[in-house]
């Protein structure tokens, strides 16, 4: 599964809660797929998807807070996941998807052929960590999510994409506003 | 100055932790309004989920940190024009601070011009004049920086 269909497969579940989404060809396929005005599309600010996310999930405890991120991203912010699961948020729902190489800036090799994120997670206390890479896997974990508690650690294997997406053509700042707006 | 900001609206105070800044910091955690995080860049991140929801917040770091935070306050907090609050310790702010402090202290102001960052410099007393500024700028939607020089060298 490329990493556009897992993202199409999501955002379907996932409907109108809020979506933080990491930068790079994370964001342009979360835009080119479904574009909502309750994504938040991170265009900078490598590896702070989570963070964000975990600050909105702190101050909106009724919803469901939806991170997409990537095995660079958030090997950039490890420390993410310290304080993620030191405070552990219930609502917070972390999918990394990891082809372990940074896609949007060549293809470079990341450590996580080795190196595995749900046993980082784990020991920082995540409260449930689901690895998964198929469709069915993705689908059964998200209809089912009421029965988790967060924070949720969801890794989907994906493999190599074929194309790049178109960039995202919003203005930051209505990003933020229209997200605001629907959050 | 922490309960002060509390009482002017500021919600939440997400940083790491600086020797300049103990009393505040330690002000924060008695109030329990604080979040201590692993780099300032993941700070400022949290920060900005909290103000997504309307919660007005501040970082605060040392400015070694502030330093680490560059391309975050440039590709997120400047670029989607997040109203933010920095509060930094100015470490390198006398000539006989310890070595690593002393260059970056030396550009501490350079850096916060090139950036564009309105800023003051917190005395005895204009602290609260000073906070009350930034208050009233994160309410017409801009970011900007309160700096605490390290007026002593331990």
């Amino acid at each position: 599964m490329i990493r556009k269909d897992a993202i199409e497969l999501c955002v379907n579940e996932i409907k109108n809660q809020p979506i933080i989404s990491a930068n790079g060809f994370i964001s342009r396929d979360l835009f080119n797929v479904k574009d909502k005005n309750t994504n938040f599309y991170m265009i900078g600010s490598m590896g702070l998807a989570s963070s964000i996310g975990l600050g909105i999930a702190l101050k909106k405890p009724r919803k469901k807070i939806f991170v997409f991120d990537g095995d660079g991203n958030i090997l950039m912010n490890l420390g993410s996941l310290v304080t993620i699961g030191s405070i552990a948020p219930k609502n917070l729902i972390h999918l990394v998807f990891d082809n372990s190489i940074h896609e949007s800036t060549g293809g470079q090799p990341t450590a996580t052929d080795t190196i595995e994120i749900e046993k980082i997670a784990k020991a920082c206390n995540y409260k449930h960590i689901f690895k998964v890479s198929t469709k069915i896997q993705i689908l059964k974990i998200l209809r089912e999510l009421k029965k988790y508690r967060g924070p949720i650690l969801i890794l989907i294997k994906i493999e190599k994409g074929k194309s790049i997406g178109n960039r995202i053509n919003k203005k930051p700042k209505n990003i933020r506003q229209e997200f605001s707006k629907n959050l | 100055m922490c309960t002060f900001l509390i009482k002017n609206g500021i919600k939440n105070f997400v940083g790491v932790p600086d020797s300049t800044l103990k009393n505040f910091i330690q002000e924060a955690l008695d109030r329990k309004k604080i979040i201590i995080t692993t780099r300032e860049e993941e700070a400022i991140g949290i920060a900005s989920g909290m103000l997504l929801a309307d919660s007005p917040s501040l970082v605060f770091m040392q400015n070694a940190g502030f330093a680490n935070s560059l391309s975050t306050i440039t590709s997120l907090v400047q670029l989607y024009e997040f109203p933010l609050i920095f509060l930094i310790g100015w470490r390198g702010f006398q000539k006989n601070d310890a070595p690593e402090h002393k260059k970056i202290g030396k550009i501490q102001p350079k850096l916060l011009s090139s950036l564009d960052m309105d800023t003051k410099i917190l005395n005895e007393n204009n602290w609260k004049t000073a906070c009350t500024w930034a208050v009233k700028k994160t309410h017409n939607g801009k970011s900007c920086a309160l700096i605490i020089p390290r007026e002593f060298v331990d």
